[in-house]
């Protein structure tokens, strides 16, 4: 072998790089590919696990037809339902009840024991939703109650409905004899109210009956009729129609003219008549075709004979004392004639119809849940309890089974955005109140009102960070003696790493019961310490060379903090006097003079004074910020080459100078950062909202009010949201808010921050 | 000493040969000495070059002389710097008015990241001079000083960190004179820089003594024969020898010098 080829071959070797380096620059590549790819994903899993969650709310609902059942060829009253739609009846003329089963299509009917006596002539039935029993009025002015008698047994996975009519005895109500043409009544367990419209050769006539079960010893006794009514003087015009509400405690009434008359029983055993008006008045046809309650009984569907439909609400109108009707709501108008009008047990929907025309409507939010042109001209409908099924009878006396499938009726956009008209409100308005007292509760799920909280617990957080944080890093970046900043920023970090429930327990426990009695000492405070520091530096630079050059520079705020010392005890224990000479109101209690600020803001602003309010969240969230804010900006701030801090002193520029006109503007992109990642947490912030802003959404920005952010509106809600429920739903549509605020916040600030680097880079 | 006697200021010529004096000037950053007993006059309106290999205290003594050596922790100084008969450490003279009247051009180019114009008016702005005529007039004559107006006066609104390295030292140099110092500092004016624009700066330097009392720190021997009038050599904190620059080139007094400037050190 040459030798120098071989000293040629190890030279080269020389330069070779290692298969371990290789190998190990390789899998270190391939790690570090996965992991960010791995991290993109997972994000991105969450945002569509979200939407995944969130989409059903803006889903229409979906309805389709099931099976078909022929009924024998009957004049039928009225078609009733029990809660799954599984057995649905029909009222015969002869008061027996037709039950068509859905899972085997067999139609059986059952008879009625009315208590022996001749048979009547049923002429009109009405159904209390609430009770599921059945009124019944016959051709000579009789009426009795029939309750179906529904129970569900369930086994082997299938639930069996069966059912074992019950009636009471036919009782006389208004003129004897006289053709029952509508009756409704109204249960609220001590009393029942039945109404009856009746016709007497040709006129028309009114009768209540109030009933009242009478306790005994024994047990709960027959109802007896405790007083009769006569409401036919109440009407100018024909009656129609007439409803009374669970609580039986009112009649609604419409007239062929097209009038609505609303009597109400009053405390002393009499009606009176409260509300007389005309719900189409406008319309060339002012008659009322239809008219149903909506669940709850609060508010009326109203249909004109031209298709339009209307909701009217019970509301206090401003000023007023008493509750009347007022429209609420207008849908899209029906073509022709409505010929059904019912409403559900679940929820604020109902379903009207003109001839093969069907929608599904919901009067929140105003929508057209579903609408479609059916194969067959509807004459009678029906919704049934779970709000799952919906059953239709056509002319031809087929009863059509239909799956109603409609998680979210009471969402959308609408919902979560729009102004809405609530039941029992005056106005439209943006509201929150996503859960109630009672089935009937119409929920609120407007996130104006959370957006609204978050931009205002923000907004006070920032309004007292800012300032504090951007200062102080200045101070300590530029100014401070270098080594009492080793000493801060470490500090300042473990400040940041605090829990944010631990500032969230003593904003709660401890800050805000001080502060409710001290915004006379914080607005002392506020006022007197910057103007305090300010006269300070200024007495400072007006002194004598030879004396300042005693204190080191950035010492200097050791001869500042004694003073600042004093002057905060100061202030703050001249508080009590300053409010009682500046925040004199009357105390609304016991009409005396008193000094008390918590009295005198809501005396002279007319918004409310609360315990937790904005200013205690400002504080804390702000506490929260602070560190985070100093952190980054005393880095940006330092980072500032010192060849441009020379640069600027040898111009002859002083410390203040070289800070704002060079240090600042360089750094800008990192303060910029600063701030919006302290904008990122506190609009992220929940504990410390949770704990100290008393969680009320409403929509103010007074100070001395709480507030309810999207975040703590998450953690105080969705242990409570049933699952898959709108509520549920709607929570993961304000995480979504959230995520996309946040999204959008740091691509701005980042578009920004990349436009200012480039703005100040150095060389 | 014998500075007088060394001093090339002709008969009838009115610049001081004492203009700026230094006297036994000792300087510690913490325990570390960086400067020995220091005592040199520095001539009004010549160039004077401080030269020695690296550390030996050169820059540190330029940095004294506008007080930018204040800006460090830990440094004291014995000993007394007069500028015009007034001690620069006089506790009645405030550090930044010193500093407007001693100008310093850095080794690293330093401009703000502002526009050409902003920063050469800088030093009026911060001096509270903001008369719109007063400022152009100033970038101009600066920038004609700094022999770059031609080159940026059609884009004077424009980063200045959209100029060269040459064209960025001379606009630090405009900055410095803008607002008519009665020294200039030079530290290392030209080590970044690449010998075109290393000329310029030279010649801009012969230009502006006319103007200004010019003290250069210099690596470069031949940069200090080109253009200095006098020539201070320094070794590891001491000055050994400071005379015209001719006399330190062709014919050094000490054999350290000479060793020295024919490279057998530094």
């Amino acid at each position: 072998m040459d030798p120098t080829l071989e000293t040629d071959t190890t030279d080269r070797r020389r330069f070779e790089t290692g298969r371990m380096t290789l190998l190990i620059d390789r899998v270190m590549t391939w790690l570090i590919r996965c992991g960010g790819v791995l991290v993109v994903t997972v994000v991105f899993g969450i945002f569509l696990f979200i939407l995944f969650q969130v989409f059903p709310l803006f889903q229409a609902a979906r309805v389709h037809e099931l099976k078909t059942v022929q009924l024998p060829q009957k004049k039928f009253t009225i078609l009733g339902v029990d809660e799954w739609g599984a057995k649905p009846f029909l009222v015969e003329p002869d008061g027996n009840l037709l039950f068509v089963d859905y899972a085997s299509g067999q139609v059986s009917e059952i008879p009625v024991d009315f208590g022996g006596g001749p048979a009547h002539e049923i002429t009109a039935a009405g159904i209390n939703k609430r009770e599921q029993k059945l009124i019944v009025g016959t051709a000579d002015g009789k009426y009795a109650l029939v309750s179906p008698g529904y129970k569900s047994s369930t086994g082997e996975g299938k639930n069996e409905v069966t059912a074992s009519p019950t009636a009471t005895k036919f009782s006389d109500i208004g003129i004897p004899g006289a053709r029952i043409l509508d009756i409704a009544y109204g249960d609220s367990g001590s009393q029942k109210l039945v109404v009856a419209l009746q016709d007497a050769d040709g006129k028309k006539s009114v009768s209540a009956q109030l009933l009242k079960r009478k306790r005994s010893l024994l047990g709960a006794g027959s109802a007896e009729v405790a007083t009769a009514f006569d409401l036919t003087p109440f009407f100018s015009g024909q009656p129609r129609d007439i409803l009374v509400p669970a609580t039986g405690d009112a009649v609604i009434a419409t007239t062929d003219e097209g009038e609505v008359i609303y009597l109400s029983l009053q405390a002393d055993g009499g009606f009176q008549k409260v509300q007389t008006f005309q719900p189409f008045g406008d319309l060339a046809d002012s008659r009322v075709a239809l008219v149903d309650f909506l669940f709850g009984d609060v508010s009326l569907i109203l249909a004109a004979e031209t298709g339009e439909n209307r909701v009217f609400s019970l509301f206090y109108p401003k000023g007023a004392s008493v509750r009347t009707f007022g429209l609420t709501q207008e849908f899209p108008v029906l073509p022709g004639r409505p010929s059904y009008l019912v409403s559900t047990q679940r929820n604020k929907a109902f379903l009207i119809g003109a001839a093969r025309e069907a929608s599904l409507r919901f009067r929140t939010t105003t929508s057209v849940r579903w609408q479609e042109l059916l194969p067959f001209t509807a004459t009678k409908a029906v919704i049934s309890g779970k709000y799952r099924r919906i059953l239709f009878l056509d002319e031809q006396n087929r009863l059509h089974f239909y799956e109603l499938n409609d998680p979210h009726p009471d969402s959308g956009w609408k919902a979560l955005f729009g102004k809405i008209w609530y039941e029992g409100a005056p106005e439209k308005k943006w509201e929150w109140q996503s859960t109630g007292g009672s089935d009937d509760f119409e929920p609120k799920y407007s996130l104006v009102p959370l957006i609204f909280g978050t931009l205002k617990g923000t907004l006070y957080a920032m309004l007292f960070a800012v300032p504090i944080a951007l200062l102080a890093a200045l101070y300590t970046s530029q100014f401070l003696d270098p080594n009492l900043r080793g000493v801060i920023k470490p500090t300042m970090e473990i400040m940041a790493s605090l829990p944010s429930v631990v500032l969230g327990f003593l904003a709660a426990i401890y800050i805000a019961p001080l502060v409710e009695h001290r915004i006379p000492s914080l607005m002392l405070l506020a006022a007197g310490l910057p103007a305090a520091a300010a006269l300070f530096g200024w007495f400072w630079s007006t002194l004598p060379i030879h004396l300042r050059k005693r204190i080191r520079p950035g010492t200097e705020w050791m001869v500042f903090l004694p003073i600042l010392a004093l002057l905060g005890s100061l202030l703050w224990s001249l508080g009590p006097a300053f409010e009682s000479l500046a925040f004199v109101t009357t105390d609304p209690a016991t009409g005396k003079k008193v000094a008390d600020f918590r009295y005198w803001w809501p005396a002279v602003t007319g918004t409310p004074f609360d315990q937790r309010n904005s200013l205690v969240v400002g504080f804390m969230m702000g506490f929260a910020v602070i560190p985070i804010i100093f952190t980054i900006a005393e880095d940006a701030l330092s980072n500032v080459p010192s060849a441009l801090r020379t640069a600027s002193m040898a111009c002859g520029a002083s410390r203040w100078q070289t800070a704002m006109r060079v240090v600042l503007p360089t750094a800008s992109a990192g303060i910029f950062s600063a701030l919006m990642i302290g904008l990122g947490r506190a609009v992220g912030e929940t504990m410390i909202v949770v704990m100290a802003t008393g969680n009320t959404p409403i929509m103010e920005w007074n100070i001395f009010s709480g507030m309810r952010t999207l975040s703590a509106n998450i953690a105080v809600e969705l242990p409570e949201a049933p699952h898959h429920g709108t509520l549920y739903r709607t929570l993961f549509f304000g995480a979504l808010l959230l995520f996309l605020l946040t999204f959008f916040v740091n691509t701005v600030a980042e578009v920004l921050r990349q436009h200012l680097r480039e703005k100040y880079k150095t060389v | 000493m014998t500075h007088a006697t060394e001093n090339s200021s002709r008969p009838g010529d009115d610049r001081r040969a004492d203009y700026i004096r230094i006297q036994d000037f000792s300087f510690y950053y913490g325990s570390k000495q960086a400067l020995f007993d220091v005592t040199m006059d520095i001539p009004e309106r010549q160039v004077t070059a401080f030269i020695g290999p690296s550390g030996c205290g050169k820059s540190t003594l330029l940095r004294n002389l506008n007080r930018m050596n204040d800006l460090i922790d830990g440094v004291r100084h014995e000993g007394d710097v007069l500028v015009n008969g007034e001690s620069i450490y006089d506790p009645h003279i405030e550090v930044i008015s010193l500093r407007k009247r001693i100008g310093m051009v850095f080794q690293k180019s330093n401009p703000f990241p502002k526009s050409i114009y902003e920063n050469v008016v800088y030093p009026l702005r911060v001096a509270g001079q903001n008369t719109r005529s007063v400022l152009d007039e100033t970038v101009e004559r600066s920038l004609r000083g700094a022999a770059l107006w031609d080159e940026a006066k059609d884009r004077l609104h424009e980063s200045a960190l959209s100029l060269s390295g040459g064209q960025m030292q001379r606009l630090c140099i405009a900055r410095a004179i803008a607002n008519r110092p009665e020294i200039l500092l030079m530290d290392e004016p030209c080590s970044a820089l690449d010998p075109i624009a290393t000329v310029k700066v030279e010649e801009l330097i012969h230009d502006l003594k006319r103007e200004f009392t010019i003290v250069i720190v210099t690596h470069n021997m031949q940069q200090a024969t080109r253009c200095s009038d006098r020539t201070a050599l320094f070794y590891l904190g001491k000055l050994i020898e400071y005379a015209d620059t001719q006399k330190i080139f062709s014919n050094p007094a000490q054999k350290q010098t000479e060793d020295y400037i024919t490279g057998r050190f530094g």
